[in-house]
C-alpha cells in the first residue's frame, strides 16, 4: 500500500494521530495489527523532538519505552553487555529502538543511542503497549514474535538475550478461545451471546428440537401411528401443563404440582446433605489412611455392588413410617458416589505434594488441611455431582415403590389413574429440577475452585 | 539477563567477597548408605556403600544415569525414605543412622521436586508464605510481607496472586526455589528440577538459581543428568555409578564463582567436560544395556 | 502415616506390591468376619439380650440368611429368577451398546450432527431412568419389551457419553501422522478413531453394567409390586419384592446378595473383555 506520507518530513511539522498510524503501519513489527490496535497504540505514543546530538538514552537507564523514529537517523552502539556481534547500527524511519522496554525480566537500556539529525520519534511505554497487544492475543504475539526475530537479525543479538516479554494472558471465553479483555459482565454475556448467534449452532440446535416435537406430534398426534397413538402428544401435553382447569388435575396452576416438586426436592436436598456430611469425610480417611482402608473397603465394596433398589424391601424392616425408609434409599446411593469418588480423589494426588508440605515443616493434621482436602475436590466434585444424578435415580425409584407424595409417586400413580399426559409432565419436572440441582452442584465447585477454573481457562498447565 | 547482566560493579564486588566465605552450615556427611528395597523376595539394592562428604555452603552436583539411586539418596537425607544402613549427618547431627533409620522431614532440608509441586490451589504468594506459617515462626501478615520481598528480590513481583497454573513453568521453578529458602534451610536438595524446561529457560534458571546462591549461601544439593549443568553450576560434582549407586568419581571444578554463561565457552570449562564424560558415557551405557527405565 | 505412603511409590510399586497385598487381605478377612459377627450379634440382639438394636436388628441374621439359601440352591425357580434377569441385563446392555456407539461416534465424526442431536439428547440425560417405566409400559406391547426398554434407556446415555467423551480425547498428532502417511478418512476412523476411543467404550460399558442391573432390579420390583401392571415379572428383583411380600425375609437378603453377586461377575466380565479388546493399555 503505497502512503503519501512516506516522504521525510520537515522536522518541527506536527505529528498528527493520522501520520502517527500511518508510520506504525509501516513499522515492520507492528504489521499483524489491525487498524483499531495500530489506533490504540497511537494513543499511547508520544512525539518527541530532539536535536541532531541529542542522546535519547543510554546504556543501563531503566528501560521503559519504546521508541519509533519517525524522522532522522539515530546512532545505536550496543554495549558489551548485549553480546551483539554487530555493535553499531544506523537506524532511520520507521524502525524501532529501545526495545529493551518489551524484553523478559526487562533488562536495563543495552545500548547508547545518539540523534545524528534532527529527529521526530515516537515514546511508546512498553508495558502499556504490550497490555494492548494481549487484547488480540493472536497478532500480539505476533508482534512480540516479530520483535525477538528483528532483535537476533538487524540487531544481532543471541537468542537468549532476545526472549520477549510473555503477553499477558486473559480468562479465555467459550470454546473459540475470544479473548475480551475489555469486556465484563453485561457486555461479556452480551457478547458471547452475538459470538453463539453468529455461528450454525443455535439453529441447528432449534433444528433437532423442531425434528423432535416434531416427530413426537406427528406419531402421536398427527398421524396415529400404531402404539404412538397410546403416548399423549405435544400438544396435549402442553395444553394440560399449562391448563388452569388441568383435566386430570396436575398443571402449573395447580398447588398439588408443586407440592410434588417440594416433598422430591426435599428428600433429595436432605438425602444429598446427609451422603455428604458422612461420605466426604469417609472418603478422605479411606484415601488418607492405608490401614483405615484395608479394614473398611472390603464392606464397602461388598455392599456396593447391591443395586440400591434391592434395599427397598430391607429399609422398610429397618425403618418404619414411609418417609425415612426413601431417604435412607436415597442417602445410600449418594453416600457410595461420593465416597469412592473422594477415595480417589485423595489417591490421585501427587505424592510430591505431601512430601513437600511436610519438608516445608507442616505437621500431619496442616498436610491433611491444607493438601488433602484441597487436593481431593476436583474429585470430590465429580463425586457430587454423580451422587446428585443417582440420588435422583434412587429417589424416583424408592417414591415409585413405597412412599406418598414426590414426583416418582406422581408418575406412578398417574399411570395407575390413566392420566398419561401426567406421566409425561412428571418427566419433564423431573429433568427439569435435576438438572437445576447438578448445576447448583457444579456451580459451588467452581466457587471453592477457582484455581482449577483459572487453570483450565488457559487451557490446562503449560 | 537476569541480575547478572544487570549487576553494577558494586554488587559483583560484594558477591566476590561473598564467594570468599561459602557459608558456615549445612554440611551433610553421608557415610556407607546402603538402601535395599523389598527384604523379601527379590532385594534390589539402590545405593551401595555411598560414603560422601559436602561441605557447608557448597553446591554438590549429582550426575548418574537415570534411575541409578540418586533420588534415593536425596529421599534419605529429606526424610521420605529409610536407609538400611549406615548413618548421614547434617552439621554433625544424626539425621538417619542405624537406630532411626528414617530422618524426620524438616524445615532445614528443603526440597524441590523434579515435576514441581507447587500447590495448585495456592497462589504463588500463598504458597511462598506456607513454609513459616505451618511452622508457626511468622504470623500470617508477617509471612506475607516477607513472601511478598522474596518474590520481588527474585524479579517475580506480578505473579504474587497468580495461581501456579496460570504462570510459565520457569516462573514457577523460581517460586518453588523461593518458596524453600523463605524457611531458611540449611541444604536445599534440587531433584532435576529442570528437566523439563527447554534449554533458553534452563539457561535463565541457572543463572536465576546462581544469583539467589550468592545471595543466601546455602547448601545445594542438585541432582541432574545433565553433566554440563553440573559442571557450570557446581563447586563439586559427583558422578554416580548405575544401580546400585555409589560414587564413581568426585570433580572438583575450579572454576572461580561467580560464574555466567561465559564459562560455558571456556577452555577449562571443556576440559572438564572431556575429563567426566568418560566416565558418565561409561555408567549410561551399562544402565542402557542393563534395560534400566525411569519409573 | 502419612498420604504420600498411599499412592504407590512409583518405581517400587511393582515390588511392594506382593507384600501390601497379604496384609491387606489379612486385614480383609478381619474385617469382613467382624462385620458379620457384628451383623448376626445385631440381628439376634432380642433373641439373646431381651433388647432389640434399632435398624439392624429388624434385619435377618447372616445365618438365617444361609440357611435359608441352601435349600434355594436346588429350586429351580431361584435358578430361574437368575436366568430372566441375566437376559434382560444382558439384551439391555447389547442393545445400548449397538445404538449408542455409532450414534456417539457419529456425534464425535460430525459437528452439526452434533450441533443438532445433542441438545435433544441433554434434555433427556437428567430424566432418571426408572421415570420411563410408565410410558415404556403403555407404548411397548408386552411387559418384558417395556423392562428390555428402560434396561437400554439407563446405560445408553452412559455409552454415548463415554464414545464421544473419547473420540474427542484422541490426540490431533495422530490424525496428523495418519494423514501424513496418507490415510484416507474411511482409514482414520478405522485406524485411529475407533481404537482411540477403545478405552472410553470399555469404561461406558462397565459403568453402564452397573446402571442396567439398578434399572432391571428396579423395574422387576415395580412392575411385580404390586402395582396394578399385571403380568408376571419374573427375575432378581421380582424374587426380593415377592420375599417381601411373602413375608420371608431371609430370602430378601439372599436376593440381595444375589444380586452382588451377578453384578460383580457381569462387570468383571466385562472387565476382562475390555482388557483383551484394549491390549496397548495393559503394558502400563
Amino acid at each position: 500500500m503505497t502512503n503519501p506520507t512516506t516522504t521525510v518530513l520537515a522536522a518541527g511539522s506536527e505529528l498528527n494521530e493520522e501520520r502517527i498510524v500511518a508510520l506504525l503501519k509501516r513499522t515492520a513489527p507492528f504489521e499483524p495489527l489491525s487498524d483499531q490496535r495500530l489506533r490504540e497504540v497511537a494513543s499511547i505514543a508520544t512525539p518527541v523532538y530532539l536535536k541532531k546530538g541529542d542522546l535519547i538514552y543510554t546504556v543501563d537507564e531503566r528501560s521503559d519505552d519504546v521508541y519509533v523514529i519517525a524522522t532522522g537517523t539515530v546512532e545505536h552502539a550496543l554495549g558489551p553487555s548485549a553480546q551483539a556481534t554487530q555493535l553499531v547500527k544506523i537506524v532511520g524511519e520507521a524502525d524501532v529502538i529501545g526495545w529493551a522496554a518489551l524484553l523478559k525480566n526487562k533488562p536495563a537500556r543495552l545500548a547508547k543511542t545518539t540523534c545524528l539529525q534532527d529527529c521526530e520519534v515516537l515514546r511508546i511505554n512498553g508495558q502499556h503497549l504490550i497490555e494492548i497487544l494481549a487484547h488480540d492475543e493472536a497478532s500480539g504475539r505476533e508482534v512480540m514474535t516479530c520483535f525477538a526475530k528483528m532483535l537476533m537479525n538487524e540487531f544481532t543479538v543471541p537468542a537468549w538475550l532476545s526472549q520477549v516479554q510473555e503477553l499477558p494472558r486473559k480468562v479465555k471465553v467459550g470454546a473459540d478461545g475470544l479473548e475480551t479483555a475489555n469486556l465484563t459482565g453485561v457486555s461479556l454475556t452480551m457478547f458471547r451471546i452475538a459470538q453463539w448467534l453468529k455461528s450454525p449452532r443455535p439453529y441447528l440446535m432449534l433444528l433437532g428440537f423442531t425434528i423432535f416435537i416434531g416427530l413426537w406430534y406427528l406419531l402421536s398426534e398427527g398421524w396415529h401411528v400404531w402404539r404412538f397413538d397410546r403416548l399423549p402428544g405435544p400438544v396435549e401435553v402442553w395444553e394440560e401443563w399449562t391448563s388452569r382447569n388441568p383435566v386430570y388435575g396436575i398443571s402449573l396452576f395447580t398447588p398439588e404440582y408443586y407440592t410434588h416438586i417440594w416433598y422430591s426436592v426435599r428428600r433429595i436436598a436432605e438425602a444429598f446433605f446427609l451422603a455428604t456430611l458422612l461420605g466426604v469425610p469417609f472418603g478422605l480417611f479411606l484415601g488418607w489412611s492405608r490401614k483405615f482402608r484395608e479394614y473398611t473397603f472390603p464392606i464397602f465394596e461388598t455392599l456396593r455392588p447391591i443395586p440400591i433398589l434391592a434395599w427397598v424391601p430391607l429399609a422398610i424392616l429397618m425403618f418404619s413410617g414411609t418417609e425415612t425408609p426413601v431417604i435412607f434409599l436415597t442417602t445410600l446411593a449418594s453416600f457410595f458416589a461420593t465416597a469412592l469418588n473422594t477415595m480417589l480423589g485423595v489417591e490421585s494426588i501427587d505424592e510430591s505434594y505431601p512430601r513437600a508440605a511436610s519438608c516445608l515443616g507442616a505437621s500431619k493434621w496442616q498436610v491433611f488441611r491444607h493438601v488433602v482436602i484441597p487436593g481431593a475436590l476436583p474429585h470430590m466434585f465429580t463425586g457430587l455431582q454423580i451422587s446428585v444424578g443417582v440420588a435422583w435415580f434412587s429417589l424416583v425409584a424408592a417414591e415409585m415403590v413405597s412412599g406418598q407424595y414426590g414426583l416418582g409417586y406422581l408418575i406412578m400413580t398417574s399411570y395407575t389413574m390413566v392420566s398419561y399426559p401426567t406421566i409425561i409432565i412428571g418427566m419433564a419436572t423431573l429433568g427439569i429440577v435435576g438438572y437445576i440441582t447438578s448445576a447448583m452442584v457444579r456451580i459451588a465447585g467452581d466457587q471453592m475452585m477457582q484455581w482449577r477454573v483459572r487453570e483450565l481457562a488457559l487451557g490446562g498447565s503449560q | 539477563m537476569n541480575a547478572v547482566i544487570q549487576s553494577n560493579a558494586f554488587e559483583a564486588k560484594q558477591r566476590e567477597r561473598n564467594m570468599n566465605t561459602k557459608g558456615t552450615k549445612g554440611a551433610i556427611r553421608i557415610e556407607k548408605v546402603d538402601k535395599v528395597y523389598d527384604p523379601e523376595g527379590a532385594a534390589v539394592k539402590a545405593v551401595d556403600t555411598c560414603s560422601l562428604d559436602i561441605g557447608a555452603g557448597e553446591i554438590c552436583m549429582i550426575v548418574g544415569p537415570s534411575g541409578c539411586g540418586k533420588t534415593t539418596l536425596l529421599n534419605a537425607i529429606a526424610g521420605f525414605h529409610s536407609i538400611s544402613n549406615g548413618t548421614i549427618y547434617l552439621d554433625d547431627e544424626l539425621l538417619c543412622g542405624p537406630d532411626k533409620p528414617k530422618a524426620e522431614p524438616g524445615p532445614d532440608r528443603v526440597v524441590v521436586f523434579q515435576n514441581g509441586a507447587l500447590f495448585p490451589w495456592k497462589t504463588n504468594l500463598e504458597n511462598v508464605a506456607f513454609g513459616p506459617i505451618m511452622q508457626g515462626t511468622m504470623s500470617k501478615k508477617e509471612a506475607f510481607e516477607k513472601a511478598r520481598d522474596m518474590m520481588a528480590s527474585a524479579g517475580l513481583n506480578g505473579s504474587e496472586n497468580s495461581y501456579p497454573g496460570e504462570t510459565s513453568s520457569g516462573v514457577r521453578r523460581r517460586v518453588e526455589i523461593v518458596r524453600a529458602l523463605m524457611n531458611d534451610p540449611k541444604v536445599l536438595l534440587l531433584d532435576e528440577p529442570y528437566r523439563a524446561l527447554d534449554s533458553l529457560t534452563k539457561s535463565v534458571m541457572h543463572e536465576a538459581l546462581l544469583d539467589i546462591y550468592y545471595k543466601n549461601k546455602v547448601t545445594i544439593f542438585f541432582i541432574t543428568h545433565d553433566l554440563e549443568e553440573a559442571i557450570f553450576l557446581g563447586h563439586k560434582v559427583v558422578i554416580m555409578t548405575t544401580r546400585p549407586c555409589r560414587p564413581k568419581k568426585i570433580l572438583d571444578v575450579d572454576i572461580p564463582h561467580p560464574r555466567d554463561y561465559n564459562v560455558l565457552t571456556s577452555k577449562r570449562f571443556r576440559e572438564l567436560m572431556d575429563e567426566t564424560m568418560e566416565a558418565v558415557h561409561e555408567e549410561a551405557m551399562k544402565a542402557f544395556e542393563r534395560g534400566e527405565k525411569e519409573g | 502415616m502419612n498420604a504420600s505412603t498411599i499412592v504407590a511409590n512409583r518405581p517400587m510399586g511393582r515390588l511392594r506390591k506382593s507384600i501390601f497385598h497379604d496384609t491387606g487381605s489379612r486385614r480383609a478377612i478381619v474385617s469382613l468376619i467382624l462385620f458379620l459377627v457384628f451383623w448376626e450379634v445385631g440381628s439376634q440382639s432380642k433373641a439373646w439380650f431381651g433388647v432389640q438394636l434399632p435398624w439392624i436388628g429388624m434385619v435377618p441374621a447372616p445365618t438365617a440368611v444361609f440357611s435359608a439359601w441352601g435349600p434355594l440352591l436346588l429350586d429351580p425357580s431361584y435358578w430361574q429368577s437368575w436366568w430372566q434377569s441375566s437376559y434382560r441385563v444382558f439384551f439391555g446392555f447389547i442393545a445400548a451398546m449397538i445404538l449408542g456407539i455409532p450414534f456417539g461416534l457419529l456425534m464425535a465424526v460430525s459437528k452439526n450432527y452434533r450441533d443438532t442431536v445433542f441438545p435433544v439428547f441433554e434434555i433427556f440425560r437428567p430424566i432418571p431412568p426408572l421415570a420411563w417405566v410408565p410410558a415404556a409400559i403403555i407404548f411397548w406391547p408386552t411387559q418384558e419389551m417395556s423392562i428390555a426398554f428402560v434396561t437400554f434407556y439407563g446405560a445408553f446415555f452412559t455409552v454415548v457419553l463415554n464414545v464421544i467423551g473419547g473420540a474427542r480425547s484422541i490426540d490431533v498428532r495422530y490424525f496428523q501422522s495418519a494423514r501424513s502417511m496418507g490415510a484416507n478418512g474411511w482409514d482414520i476412523f478405522r485406524r485411529i478413531i475407533l481404537p482411540g476411543t477403545l478405552p472410553s467404550i470399555v469404561i461406558g460399558a462397565t459403568v453402564g453394567m452397573g446402571i442396567t442391573w439398578e434399572v432391571v432390579v428396579a423395574a422387576e420390583m415395580i412392575s411385580g409390586g404390586g402395582n396394578s401392571m399385571g403380568g408376571a415379572g419374573g427375575g432378581l428383583g421380582f424374587f426380593i419384592w415377592n420375599s417381601y411380600v411373602g413375608g420371608s425375609y431371609p430370602q430378601i437378603v439372599v436376593g440381595m446378595i444375589s444380586i452382588g453377586i451377578a453384578g460383580y461377575i457381569s462387570s468383571t466380565i466385562i472387565r476382562w473383555i475390555g482388557s483383551r479388546a484394549t491390549p496397548w493399555l495393559r503394558m502400563r
